[in-house]
């Protein structure tokens, strides 16, 4: 199921974690391995000029500088390299989303795997910050296959999968989401956790439920993810279903902890066009940002079995 | 010395040439060979006995040296009413001495003609409002930026410019094949949200033919997207052109005479190939003031107009709003303090002054002009190719003050700019001053509060 893997990386330490998991994960299942660098981001009107992503210069890429980037790639990932000798470096410049979603499709990729996020790094330009924070939102988005990012170390210790949880809120995407996770988990021989996070958020703001009711809903809960995915399970029996109240975010990480996930998937979708708006709000992003294991996010159903 | 490898006066046909100016980082050698460039008399003297027309002279001569377009100059004001930034005393000292002297000028005066021509003026035509002789220093400038390029001195990204119209025909290096490419992929993005969705390419008889800026396939595809959406929320019968779909024209910039015609030319061959009623420019200002009102001068049509009607994306959201084609979600307008930044080249070249006016008053609670405004507006401060120029980005920056100050003014947080070059002025100014502003496009905007008709939806 990951015959051909793009890995989008800043070729910076915010990669790193990413970067084991994604040749781990290359090796480990001789996938067609493909590392993509944005280099440089565009800023001036029509000049040729990009914003080097990494040294703030301003410069035009031509041929002999893409094929320096290039090398400089080989150079940082040499020992990753010894495991995936086949694995190809791609140096481009243009607004990051863009590019790997463009280089996603040009290459059918089925797995793409990002870093978490540079926002905070001090010594990246201005520009780039405020686009890396939106890159993951935006390629999550469009993708047409599943996104696997890591973005924190304690993410990044991979040691094969047995444990994944869906975390579902119900939509057309879950939907998706589901079809990848037990596809997944019937390949990799892994214990499927589905798990619905009941929001109780509103409850500051003062719509406070009684008890009962909670109750009623998470008893729903777990009837609707018996009707929607474990009547498509014929005959995997190695699953569980849960339903907690809360925060999404915040159970869906205490769920993967307590059950020791080494995957989260999820769906991501948003209605919102601007994805810096959208950032805060969003449970997938705050998951990445706190879950200790890497998390997928599924958007479309190109890239998963629709065979149950 | 004569000509250089990179700084001379051939033009940028091959692709090699085109990379080898690529490949000089920061135009340095090109820079430093335009140090040595000398100047063709006998084919200056030549060019101007077959360009300088009445008009120019006439201008140059009735200049009465009032200073009335002093005031209305950006630059003039940014640059604390420096005399050397009036616009008279541009273009007197500059394509006024050349004309009464072509023999005398040498590298240096011509590279002061240089700096002056694209360092400080943004061709936004302002003055020409103000003179009480209605001399127009811009169009005198654009005028000079040919003379100057025909001699090679020109700002190297221009040279670099007008190479690309004349390799791709388009501003940057997106094929044929890579414009339709980013099509097929945008519409498959959309049909999701959108089922039905397409993007019709070279569909003949279509009610609109719609071309873009090529900065659009380039870097920012989903300006495509968005537009798709948009024309099939309206369900308007549209297309895009396999070739001749590049609206801008840095060749204009650069004063490349001959690009300029050979890039509105590959416009006008594909509404004569797909014959449709009309055509609509994306949202930019200087690829429809070098298409739609300059270009049918360039390419020799009688008529001065585009072979087909054509219309600024502004003039089809207004008519498509009027009409009830799109239709806004009164909860959802924008509540905000709005303003809105009126491109210079359709605002002063084109007279579309009413029609943002008229798409405010459906989609905004709060706008605010800003002061002055409509005609009378100041350019972004990016306009006539400063944006990409390295050599004058200071210059550039000091000019976008003015800009900034009247956004300011306005104390609308959000500011509209239906023009790619005003739109990255804006960015750049805010990269700059660190105002607190943010800046759209009208289309994402739309996007947020039309309503999408019942049949359109999809299921969830």
């Amino acid at each position: 199921m990951f015959k051909k893997i793009l890995f989008a990386t800043t070729a910076s330490p915010a990669c790193d974690h990413a970067a084991r998991v994604a040749f781990d994960m290359a090796g480990r299942y001789q996938s067609d391995l493909s590392v993509l660098h944005v280099l440089g981001v565009p800023s001036r009107g029509f000049g040729q000029y990009v914003t080097d992503v990494r040294t703030g210069e301003q410069l035009v890429p031509d041929e002999d500088y893409v094929a320096w980037v290039k090398e400089e790639m080989k150079t940082t990932y040499a020992e990753q390299l010894k495991q995936c000798p086949g694995c190809t470096m791609e140096a481009v410049a243009g607004i990051p989303h863009t590019e790997i979603l463009r280089f996603a499709r040009k290459t059918d990729a089925d797995l793409l795997i990002l870093g978490g996020h540079t926002k905070d790094r001090e010594n990246e330009g201005y520009t780039y910050r405020n686009m890396a924070g939106s890159t993951l939102q935006s390629v999550a988005r469009s993708a047409r296959c599943p996104v696997l990012v890591v973005s924190r170390p304690a993410a990044s210790f991979w040691g094969g999968f047995s444990n994944i949880v869906l975390g579902t809120d119900f939509s057309k995407a879950a939907e998706h989401a589901f079809r990848f996770a037990l596809s997944a988990a019937r390949q990799l021989d892994c214990r499927l956790h589905l798990f619905h996070a009941l929001d109780i958020s509103g409850m500051h703001a003062g719509k406070v439920l009684e008890q009962d009711e909670i109750e009623d809903r998470l008893r729903d809960s777990l009837n609707t993810m018996r009707r929607k995915y474990v009547s498509q399970m014929k005959d995997f029996k190695n699953y569980e279903i849960d339903a907690w109240e809360g925060v999404p975010y915040v159970e869906i990480v205490k769920y993967a902890r307590e059950k020791f996930a080494d995957l989260i998937v999820m769906a991501h979708h948003t209605g919102s066009r601007d994805a810096e708006n959208s950032a805060l709000g969003s449970t997938m992003e705050q998951v990445v940002l706190r879950a200790t294991c890497p998390v997928i996010s599924v958007n479309h159903a190109d890239k998963v079995s629709q065979d149950a | 010395m004569p000509e250089g490898t990179l700084c001379n006066r051939k033009m940028v046909n091959e692709k090699e040439f085109l990379s080898a100016l690529l490949a000089d980082k920061q135009g340095k050698q090109y820079y430093a060979e335009l140090n040595e460039l000398d100047v063709d008399h006998k084919k200056l003297v030549d060019t101007l006995s077959k360009t300088l027309k009445s008009r120019t002279k006439t201008w140059l001569e009735i200049c009465a040296h009032c200073g009335m377009c002093a005031d209305s100059c950006f630059f003039y004001l940014a640059n604390k009413k420096d005399p050397e930034q009036v616009p008279s005393y541009k273009i007197q000292s500059t394509l006024g001495r050349l004309v009464k002297a072509p023999h005398k000028a040498d590298n240096a005066f011509m590279q002061y003609c240089m700096d002056t021509a694209w360092g400080k003026c943004t061709c936004c035509n302002r003055c020409g409002s103000y003179c009480p002789f209605g001399i127009d220093m811009g169009v005198m400038f654009s005028y000079l930026r040919g003379l100057l390029f025909s001699q090679g001195f020109v700002p190297w990204e221009l040279k670099i410019g007008s190479g690309m119209h004349r390799i791709y025909q388009a501003q940057m290096d997106v094929t044929s094949e890579d414009w339709v490419e980013t099509c097929e992929w945008m519409a498959e993005e959309s049909e999701e949200e959108y089922p039905g969705l397409e993007i019709p390419i070279d569909k003949e008889g279509a009610d609109i033919m719609y071309t873009v800026n090529a900065r659009e396939p380039k870097h920012y595809p989903q300006d495509i997207a968005e537009a798709a959406m948009l024309f099939h929320i309206a369900g308007e019968n549209w297309t895009v052109p396999s070739k001749g779909w590049e609206e801008t024209s840095l060749a204009m910039f650069a004063g490349d005479w001959e690009a300029c015609k050979m890039q509105v030319e590959s416009v006008y061959a594909a509404m004569d190939r797909l014959k449709p009623k009309r055509m609509v420019v994306t949202e930019c200002g200087h690829a429809y003031r070098a298409t739609v009102i300059e270009g049918p001068y360039w390419a020799g049509l009688a008529s001065g107009k585009t072979p087909v009607e054509s219309l600024h994306y502004v003039e089809w959201v207004a008519e498509a709003l009027r009409t009830g084609k799109l239709k806004i979600d009164p909860a959802k307008k924008i509540k905000e303090p709005v303003t809105y930044q009126d491109s210079c080249n359709y605002i002063r070249n084109a007279g579309l002054r009413d029609i943002p006016r008229e798409i405010m008053s459906y989609i905004a609670e709060d706008f605010r002009e800003m002061k002055p405004c409509k005609e009378h507006n100041f350019c972004c401060g990016g306009g006539g190719g400063m944006n990409g120029l390295g050599r004058y980005r200071e210059q550039r920056n000091i000019g976008l003050k003015v800009k900034r100050d009247q956004i300011l003014a306005t104390g609308a947080k959000l500011v509209i700019s239906p023009c790619h070059n005003c739109w990255d002025a804006i960015r750049d100014m805010e990269e700059v001053y660190r105002i607190g502003i943010r800046w759209s496009f009208l289309k994402p905007l739309l996007l947020d509060m039309v309503i999408v008709p019942e049949h359109l939806r999809a299921e969830e």
